[in-house]
């Protein structure tokens, strides 16, 4: 290694070293779903950004109020999204120590670990989103637009500032509500944030607002007449065209950000960071609250799955996005119920049924994989069939909770699409919960959010059993007969992925090695 | 009196063989020392009697029961207790009772006494109600032989109990084996710390390369070492062919 040891640049090369590793024992792991992911890129590469980038090729753009609000509004997302992946990272780094007590206890200032700490997540930040629009970019910029590369730096400056920012809330938090609560809140707010976008776009179905669009809205305020848009407003569009000086003041600022971020936050959050450790555990206040001791395992495992899932604030967050999703749903199905809509009703129990589905999917992944006692359920005189099926039913009872409101005023209101969503939701919860059994992963709990990628055949089995239900819900929902041929093509699906328990267990002895 | 614990051709192989032609019996309400270095086999075995690990050949019997016939009513005898505590993190104490009892099927009123007994005894009654993941070593390894001990099982397997204890805990733990076994209950240990098996266990046995060199009462082996005065290290040391003096 070049860099002098104990130099920043030499502790950005040792925590890349580390994560490149880490992703090839993940491939490792999953050499074949490594191949797929490359091959995805690839295919949208060749089917996405290529045929773009033709279509593209002569297309001049100009800095216009509409372009200028297009791209002011796309880097806003990506900033969001951004932001809300940091605030969740920023928490990582006050509670998951990892080896951060071997590095404090390291004569290198902690300030100099927190920086390359921070740098890593920016990095992280920008490989993920360069991944996603990358197929896209090269091939447009490559055929017809070389200057549109400089979007990557457009990108990068985002990622930086969505740090400096995501730390600051993050820290904000750690000093107004405490070391315990900062990392819920922190979940809980990420979640809010990525889903923020699409709930400012659904106000309008919540609401029952008059059907229009947010964004001619904006388009409207902008090209007014006698309207005339700062010239900072115009920074990202003209640094996404290529123009080096708004490319540079974009990245300066963001810099400037990240650094006044780390020299006025870098020595507190080292202190915090020392504070946090243990402080989350101890915190918890000792409540004794009564103890059942009734039911049997069944029971027994049902309580104890319920409870490390309220207690799992990364868990509730992921939960809450999926209920934030749900919401504008569920109101534009209730208020079209009594307007007798005949389209918008099949199709939304279509997508409550899908949405019931992924939501259940999530949750019986958890409670099916992620065991931080496999042995002690194993050496138990339980049949592993009793403790699956309790597992099982812990990851439905949410769902059950969260959907039946919605599903009870439609069956009163309109009880032929309130019976098949209902049946919908429930065949599709079902199925899912059955491939998360056929394709378990164990791993420890405190584990499992590095590694709870799933098998790519159930993550695509999931997706195309849901789908298939969803269609026969809409489908049964409108009165139509064909409901039957999506329900018997996710019936062959399940059977086509289902695995026998000598199957599993073959699996997880594979898996154990 | 039936044997607490029978081992008759127990073989496991890995890559090697880690359990090769095993023989043991463990009789009913005695404290049983199975020694051995490190990669000896001695969790591999215990592995496979407490139902985690099926053997390539070999019958084990628990109390007369065939535990590789009919797993589940072996199980309902033994309790298991490894090395790094089956604990979860975020459950209290008495929550993680009352998931193991309902594992077991322990009456709800019996758990519940034997909750606080258990806890009582070995000083976390206070820690009840607070989440395991706040906890020291020494208190998830007591949680974790608490729920060990709340079906109270006949035959209780312990994979080094007082490991990254502190005195106060080891003596917690070691005056509850010994209570359990005056009970009649039949304790087998693996512990590195040969103080503990000299003075602890009824009878001794020094397993290496997944074979049984040796077994019996402290003063038996002395006998069959030749060595009437030998500690059980120099013992353990000699039989294992770990005598080599460390360089100074």
């Amino acid at each position: 290694m070049i860099a002098r040891p104990g130099s920043t640049l030499w502790l950005l090369a040792h925590e890349m070293r580390l994560g490149w590793r880490t992703l090839l024992a993940r491939r490792g792991e999953n050499r074949r779903g490594g191949w797929i992911a490359l091959a995805t890129v690839g295919l949208v590469t060749l089917a996405g950004g290529v045929p773009i980038g033709l279509m593209l090729r002569r297309v001049e753009i100009t800095v216009t109020p509409t372009g200028i609000l297009l791209a002011d509004a796309i880097l806003a997302v990506i900033f969001s999204l951004m932001l809300s992946q940091t605030l969740a990272a920023a928490a990582d780094v006050l509670y998951d120590r990892g080896d951060l007590d071997l590095l404090f206890s390291s004569p290198i200032d902690p300030r100099k670990v927190l920086t390359v700490r921070f740098a890593a997540i920016a990095l992280n930040l920008f490989l993920v989103f360069s991944a996603f629009l990358g197929p896209f970019l090269i091939p447009i910029a490559l055929i017809g637009h070389p200057p549109w590369l400089s979007a990557f730096l457009v990108l990068a400056s985002v990622a930086i500032a969505a740090t400096a920012c995501g730390l600051v809330v993050a820290m904000g938090m750690f000093a107004a509500i405490g070391p315990r609560r900062t990392r819920t809140i922190a979940q809980v707010t990420s979640a809010l944030i990525g889903a923020g976008f699409f709930l400012v776009t659904q106000a309008r179905n919540i609401f029952g607002a008059p059907v229009g669009s947010v964004w001619s809205d904006l388009v409207a305020a902008a090209t007014a007449p006698g309207v005339v848009m700062p010239p900072v407003a115009a920074l990202p569009l003209r640094a996404l065209l290529g123009d080096p000086g708004a490319v540079a003041i974009l990245l300066v600022t963001a810099l400037a950000m990240f650094a006044g971020v780390n020299l006025w936050l870098g020595g507190r959050f080292a202190a915090d960071s020392a504070a946090a450790a243990g402080a989350e555990a101890s915190a918890v206040k000792a409540r004794t609250r009564p103890v059942a001791f009734t039911g049997g395992a069944f029971a027994a495992t049902v309580r104890k799955e319920l409870r490390l899932m309220s207690r799992d604030a990364a868990l509730m967050s992921q939960v809450m996005l999926r209920v934030l999703y749900l919401l504008p749903l569920a109101f534009v199905l209730v208020r079209n119920a009594g307007s007798q809509s005949l389209l918008a009703l099949p199709g939304g129990a279509a997508a409550l049924a899908f949405v019931a589905g992924q939501v259940a999917a999530s949750l019986a992944w958890i409670t099916v994989s992620a065991e931080d006692a496999p042995d002690l359920i194993a050496g138990a005189p339980t049949p592993i069939a009793i403790a699956r099926r309790a597992k099982l039913a812990a990851a439905f009872i949410p769902v059950a909770a969260l959907l039946a409101p919605i599903l009870v005023t439609l069956i009163v209101l309109e009880p032929r699409v309130g019976l098949a969503a209902t049946a919908g939701c429930a065949a599709a919860t079902v199925a899912n919960g059955l491939i998360n059994i056929w394709y378990q992963r164990p791993a420890k709990r405190s584990e499992f959010r590095r590694r709870r990628g799933s098998s790519w055949i159930s993550t695509l089995a999931e997706v195309a059993v849901g789908v298939c239900i969803a269609a026969a819900t809409g489908l049964a929902a409108a009165g139509l007969a064909w409901a039957l041929i999506p329900a018997l093509l996710a019936g062959l699906l399940l059977l086509a992925v289902r695995r026998t328990d000598a199957q599993i267990a073959q699996a997880l002895r594979v898996a154990a090695r | 009196m039936t044997d607490a614990l029978v081992i008759r051709g127990l073989n496991k192989t890995f890559r090697t063989p880690a359990v090769d032609n095993l023989d043991l019996t463990v009789r009913s309400g005695e404290l049983y020392a199975l020694l051995g270095p490190n990669g000896a086999g001695k969790t591999t075995t215990l592995r496979m009697v407490a139902g985690l690990l099926k053997p390539d050949t070999g019958s084990i019997s628990v109390f007369g029961v065939d535990a590789l016939a009919d797993p589940m009513a072996a199980k309902q005898l033994i309790a298991w207790a490894p090395d790094e505590p089956m604990l979860y993190d975020r459950l209290t104490p008495l929550e993680y009772l009352e998931f193991v009892a309902g594992l077991w099927g322990v009456e709800a009123a019996t758990a519940r006494n034997r909750s606080e007994e258990l806890l009582r005894m070995l000083g976390l009654w206070d820690e009840r109600g607070r989440r395991c993941e706040g906890f020291s070593r020494g208190m998830k390894q007591k949680t974790a032989l608490a729920g060990a001990l709340i079906h109270d099982p006949k035959l209780l397997i312990l994979d080094e109990p007082l490991t990254g204890l502190d005195a106060g805990a080891a003596r917690q733990v070691k005056d509850l084996l010994t209570a359990r076994t005056r009970a009649g209950a039949t304790v087998i240990l693996t512990t590195h710390i040969l103080e503990v098996a000299e003075r602890m266990a009824d009878r001794i046995g020094i397993i290496q390369h997944g074979r049984l060199l040796i077994e019996g009462r402290l003063e038996e082996l002395r006998a069959q070492a030749g060595d009437g005065d030998a500690s059980l290290e120099d013992l353990f040391l000699d039989l294992t062919g770990q005598t080599e003096a460390a360089p100074a």
